[in-house]
């Protein structure tokens, strides 16, 4: 189960205060240069195979722009 | 977006007025997750005062009710004496709470009425421009005290127990997942439930008394300066060392007031029922 299948930024929210960098233990994000609609630069998660689906970086989002979504290796339906 | 956020929040008012890396979101997140869990969602009414925390309460699609600066506990103490049923919150800020509505908490504390109070504190009146607040430290350099502060800061947590509150806990946003759990526990308890959450504001806070408008270092002064204690007798010596102690200090069960308000009127109509006037 190692890695999110994707990690979701709301660009119509997401501040870019970066704090998901800061939380995550294994290095899935990094300073991007595409900006927000509130035009702050937005973080993207360039290694996703790092992610253990943890939820820091969901928790501490203070703008609740990141949604994590996880793989669903065969499961059908969710 | 979060689904917690697609679930709970009022949509037309998005984005969030708060600064960028703000913990007020944070919190909002940590409540929205406690009310989910719970279910509570149609029982829940909050209000808030004024200050850059009293928005949490604005952007979730519940009752609210946003009143004067400091008075969002009377306006609470009326919801739940009309609707004893229902689940009250307050969102307050620290100078909402601790300074000018400082009157109110005490005596909510001390008729213990079910309802739960969630102090943000950010050491600081951020929203005016970055002021002393009650909370601020001592030495703290701010806008009104430009040579360092003299006062001695209020301890929201120690004034709620002495007034007599049933739930006392303090957490920061370092703590997360903790807070959510204490914000589930104080939604279930039964009395005047005080929660102190010591959030970052990196704009004021940040930038004026710890030197860095950076939400990564707030957020890591915060980790650093919080010990999270278990026993709420170490408080004392851990406070001591300089450091802030996080955790809950008290649960106790006492005697609720809106509850004997209603016993007392049923004893009354079935005296005045009999013929007796009391």
């Amino acid at each position: 189960m190692k890695g999110a299948e994707r990690i979701e930024i709301d660009r119509r929210y997401c501040k870019g205060c970066l704090l998901c960098q800061y939380v995550c233990k294994f290095d899935v994000f990094e300073p991007g240069q595409e900006r927000s609609a509130l035009d702050y630069r937005m973080p993207t998660p360039t290694r996703l195979e790092n992610c253990r689906i943890c939820g820091l970086c969901e928790s501490h989002c203070p703008d609740m722009a990141l949604t994590v979504i996880a793989k669903t290796q065969g499961k059908e339906g969710e | 977006m979060n689904p917690l956020g697609e679930k709970y929040l009022r949509k037309p008012f998005l984005p969030f007025l708060f600064c960028p890396g703000c913990g007020d979101g944070m919190i909002v997140q940590a409540f929205l997750q406690a009310v989910d869990d719970l279910g509570i969602r149609d029982d829940l009414a909050m209000t808030a005062g004024i200050g850059c925390s009293a928005w949490i309460a604005v952007y979730i699609h519940a009752d609210v009710l946003k009143v004067l600066h400091g008075r969002a506990i009377p306006a609470a103490i009326g919801l739940k004496a009309t609707r004893p049923s229902r689940k009250v919150v307050v969102f307050t800020g620290d100078g909402d709470c601790l300074a000018i509505g400082g009157n109110h908490l005490l005596h909510a504390a001390r008729r213990n009425i079910d309802m739960t109070v969630v102090m943000v504190n950010n050491q600081i009146y951020a929203m005016t421009g970055g002021q002393v607040a009650p909370s601020t430290g001592v030495g703290s350099r701010t806008q009104t005290t430009p040579y360092g502060n003299l006062e001695k800061p209020l301890d929201g947590c120690k004034i709620a127990v002495a007034a007599g509150a049933t739930m006392v806990s303090r957490w920061s946003t370092a703590h997360i997942k903790q807070l959510g759990r204490t914000f589930k526990k104080a939604l279930n308890h039964k009395g005047f439930s005080f929660i102190e959450v010591l959030s970052q504001c990196p704009v004021q806070t940040g930038r004026y008394i710890l030197g860095s408008g950076s939400p990564q270092f707030n957020l890591q002064w915060l980790k650093e300066s919080c010990v999270a204690v278990k026993d709420p007798s170490q408080w004392g010596e851990i406070e001591a060392q300089g450091k802030i102690p996080v955790g809950d200090l008290l649960q106790i069960e006492k005697p609720e007031f809106i509850e004997e308000v209603q016993k007392m009127n049923r004893k009354v109509k079935e005296a005045q029922a009999q013929g007796g006037d009391r």
